[in-house]
């Protein structure tokens, strides 16, 4: 008979294995969609599978956070843009600079699968108990104590994100002109 | 007590910066005023400086070094911003600024009509200015300065009237022989320093006397570099070619610079370093040889010209070649005597024939005038004072000065009988040529029909005038010169009496004017016939010696060559290929190279990811 | 799961979004594709984290986010004029740095 422990742990493992290949899949939907519009969905499914990955990996706060600003936020601004722009479909056709692309993401890829063949890594012991790991509190207390200057740094950049994006959508720009050949 | 010498020279350069900045905004009869105001004032300030100096006892008149400030200061090496005011200085200063006002009066009325009047006056307070540097300079470094801006400013002048081809090459002419003075000059500052470890003039002729023996190495080479200088400013052999094409420019310019007062700062700067010439008898003797084969040579040259300006400036020439032979006789004191009556004198020919010119509307022929002493009263009896002078006509302020060289040219120290003899045929061919163009000039008949001579307005007739009291007159003030310079040289010099020489050369001069009188009054058939006989000469003499020639054939056309050839195989085949090919190479490089920057972000992004997969390549194997 | 799966997942991610860079000619989708890979490096983080025993990955994921968000919103600003002015949504087109 199985430990209840051993059935936990298998039944973790077949879920984090089913929703880290829904990622991978959802993924190559972002990029094989012809539709824009498509493409942003299979996104926001990306990101959901992402987030159930940080919570089995004991990462609730940053799951949280993972599909307010994620799928939510930067998403739904995704879909406005699709929605001012119209999504329109792109043909994709087989070319020179296509196959290329392939080739190299390819080679790529197994590189990373070789470099995947690292030993296991040490844990660092005794840091944080299992029960505070990865929420809110652990994260505040370790943000606002070791990475304040980070944290500081962060807002001065959305702010000024924030100010270049209003100049950017306020003023009007002359039209560039084409180069004559 | 001197300190407002500072003046003399700092007016003419408020005239220059002035003129030449608001020049073109102010009226014109401001821009004259302006001028002449400026030297005036200059003029004013040196008779100021003159009573002071007069006022002193004569022992203490020498070494007034007026500092301004000190310039620079580098170890041994200390340059103060000074002026140096004893006699000799203020002896040039007179002369610059009193001939450069009367001068500067008679451009009001020359240049009237010249659309670039205010140029032509900035041009001349520059002149002034640069003039007075250079006599006023207390070191090498500021009578190198003065020298080298005398030297601009000429150029500048001769080449004012920018579009007339001749006059542009007749200023580069004159520009390059300068320069080649000027290299000599700095040379010799070098060496000076070199030896002495300073440039003030009156440290070093404190020194020289005790450092070198008479003919020492290194005196001979100073003297002869600073030789190569005043040759070249003075136009004394073989540095002479500039002179006579020098007459390009306006004829005030040619009174001031090429007859007054540049041409003679040859004779200025060996008497204002007599010490050290004085420790090398060999280069005095050299320059007196220099000077007097110069003024038989472009005497000879000036008896067949006939170009009423060139004729006087071959006159010109052959004066400074007495000027040389006496300063290099050792008579110091005469030498500058007859520098300031030739300044009277030449000034005064030059504006009158300046006058004769404008009256003729630019012609120069002396074959296309003639008989202008019935139109033009005043400049002929001026023009006659100016050649009776030239002539060394007694009473004259000519004859006092000549005559006294040419009397020592045998009884001085160093004088002999060949100097003496050709003194003598040079005072003889003097008298020839500027009578020649007298009566060429003022006597018989218009050989140019159209013309219509007049005198010239009250403006050019009054300095001629006062130039022509001077030249009358000047000779009176010859013993005051020698005593007046006496301190400077050192002392006073020996007055020869010799009256059977100095009737020989009377005689030599009054035969000269005889002789132009007879061949030019009387007959045409008289001429023709001499001419035949004597064609040879006659040829050489037109043609300068063939001067101009020999140097085209041994310096100008090998270098012509040598630059032809560089610019062919040198500059086209090998630089310029070589450059060419460089620029070529990296363009058809950069074209091919520059088709990898397509513009395109996903040919960007897929360039960076074939270089990942490289690095990773190595990250993942090794 | 170990390590080994984690890395595969990430890899295979950051592979998908390096492909959809470079064979795409919309821009929206290649912000997507941008996004996949910055989430890739983010899992990646996340997961070692929790291997580590060390919150310091989870901040350092945090900031990611952070620099995506602002990058995202200033991109889709540049977007948006870069449309406003040419109305043309190909990539390609852009090319006035070409040399």
């Amino acid at each position: 008979m199985l430990e209840i422990a051993t059935v936990f742990d298998f039944t973790r493992d077949a879920v984090i294995l089913v929703v880290g290949m829904t990622a991978v899949l959802a993924s190559l939907g972002v990029i094989l969609c012809s539709s824009p519009i498509y493409s942003a969905l299979y996104l926001i499914g990306h990101m959901i599978c992402l987030a159930l990955l940080f919570l089995l990996y004991n990462a609730e706060f940053l799951a949280v956070v993972q599909i307010i600003v994620y799928a939510g936020a930067v998403m739904i601004l995704f879909l406005f843009i699709i929605a001012l722009l119209g999504g329109k479909k792109e043909i994709q056709e087989n070319s020179f600079h296509r196959s290329m692309a392939f080739t190299f993401v390819f080679i790529l890829l197994g590189e990373l699968c070789l470099s995947a063949t690292v030993g296991p890594t040490r844990q660092v012991h005794g840091e944080i108990s299992a029960e505070m790991f990865g929420t809110a509190k652990a994260i505040g207390l370790e943000l606002f104590s070791k990475h304040i200057i980070a944290f500081e740094l962060a807002s001065g950049l959305l702010l000024v994100a924030a100010v270049g994006v209003i100049c950017l959508a306020k003023f009007s720009f002359a039209p560039l002109r084409r180069r004559v050949r | 007590m001197f300190a407002s010498s500072w003046l003399i020279l700092l007016f003419p350069l408020l005239g220059f910066i002035g003129l030449s900045w608001y020049g073109n905004c102010i009226p014109k009869k401001l821009v004259g005023l302006v001028g002449c105001g400026t030297v005036g004032a200059s003029f004013f300030m040196t008779l100021v400086t003159l009573s002071n100096l007069l006022l002193l006892p004569p022992e203490e008149r020498l070494g007034q070094v007026q500092t301004l400030y000190q310039w620079v200061s580098a170890g041994s090496f200390k340059l103060d911003l000074a002026i140096l005011v004893d006699p000799l200085s203020v002896f040039m200063f007179l002369i610059v600024t009193g001939v450069g006002f009367v001068i500067h009066v008679y451009s009001v009325g020359y240049m009237h009509d010249d659309p670039e009047y205010s140029r032509f006056f900035a041009y001349l307070n520059l002149f002034i200015f640069s003039m007075l540097v250079l006599v006023a300079a207390a070191d090498f470094f500021f009578l190198i300065v003065g020298w080298a801006l005398v030297g601009l400013a000429s150029y500048l002048l001769i080449g004012f009237w920018r579009e007339k081809p001749s006059a542009v090459l007749a200023a580069r002419k004159a520009f390059v022989m300068n320069v080649i003075g000027d290299v000599g000059m700095v040379i010799a500052a070098f060496v000076i320093f070199e030896s002495f470890g300073t440039l003030s003039f009156v440290d070093v002729f404190t020194a020289a006397p005790g450092m070198f023996r008479p003919n020492d190495d290194t005196v001979l080479l100073i003297t002869l570099l600073l030789l190569v200088g005043a040759f070249a400013k003075s136009a004394q052999l073989p540095l002479h070619t500039w002179l006579p094409d020098a007459m390009e420019g306006p004829t005030p310019v040619s009174a001031l610079i090429h007859a007054a007062t540049m041409v003679t700062a040859g004779v200025y700067l060996i008497a204002r370093c007599h010490v050290l010439y004085e420790l090398a008898p060999y280069t005095m003797y050299f320059i007196a040889g220099v000077g007097i084969i110069t003024a038989i040579f472009a005497g000879s040259m000036a008896m067949v010209q006939y170009d009423i300006k060139r004729v006087i400036a071959y006159s010109t020439m052959s004066q400074l070649g007495y000027m040389f032979l006496a300063v290099g006789l050792g008579v110091y004191s005469l030498g500058m005597f007859h520098l300031m009556t030739h300044a009277f004198f030449k000034a005064l020919l030059f504006l009158a024939a300046g006058s004769v010119i404008h009256s003729l509307n630019g012609e120069q022929d002396i074959r296309k005038m003639g008989g202008l002493q019935k139109v033009m009263p005043v400049t002929h009896m001026t023009f006659l004072v100016g050649a009776l002078a030239l002539a060394g006509f007694p009473l004259t302020s000519g004859y006092f000065s000549k005559e006294a060289i040419i009397l020592s040219s045998y009884h001085a120290e160093m004088g002999n009988i060949v100097f003496w003899a050709i003194a003598v045929l040079a005072a003889g061919m003097t008298a020839f040529y500027i009578f020649r163009v007298y009566f060429y000039t003022f006597v018989g008949g218009l050989r140019s029909p159209g013309a219509h001579p007049h005198e010239s307005p009250l403006i050019m007739v009054v300095p001629l005038a006062v130039l022509a009291g001077l030249a009358l007159l000047g000779g009176l003030l010859g013993p005051w010169v020698d005593s007046f310079l006496s301190p400077v040289f050192g002392r006073v010099v020996e007055h020869h009496h010799d009256n059977l020489l100095e009737t020989i050369a009377l005689a030599a001069g009054i035969g000269g004017i005889a002789t132009a009188g007879l061949l030019y009054m009387v007959s045409k058939d008289r001429m023709s016939l001499i001419k035949e006989a004597m064609a040879p000469l006659y040829d050489l003499l037109s043609h300068k010696y063939y001067v101009d020639e020999i140097y085209d054939f041994l310096i100008v056309k090998p270098t012509k060559a040598i630059g032809v050839f560089m610019e062919q195989k040198a500059e086209r085949e090998g630089l310029d290929f070589t450059v060419d090919q460089i620029g070529l190479q990296v363009k058809e490089v950069s074209r091919a190279i520059s088709l990898w920057q397509s513009g395109k972000v996903r040919t960007y992004a897929l360039n960076m990811v074939a270089g990942m997969v490289t690095i990773l390549l190595f990250v993942v194997f090794m | 799961m170990g390590e080994q799966f984690v890395l595969l997942i990430s890899a295979s991610i950051f592979c998908v979004g390096t492909a959809g860079f470079i064979i795409r000619k919309n821009p929206l989708i290649m912000f997507m594709s941008v996004e996949l890979m910055l989430n890739s490096v983010n899992f990646l983080l996340v997961t070692y984290s929790s291997f580590l025993n060390s919150l310091d990955g989870q901040i350092f994921a945090l900031m990611i986010m952070t620099v995506a968000a602002a990058e995202v919103v200033v991109g889709l600003a540049i977007i948006l004029t870069i449309f406003r002015t040419r109305h043309d949504m190909d990539v390609d087109h852009i090319d006035v740095l070409k040399g």
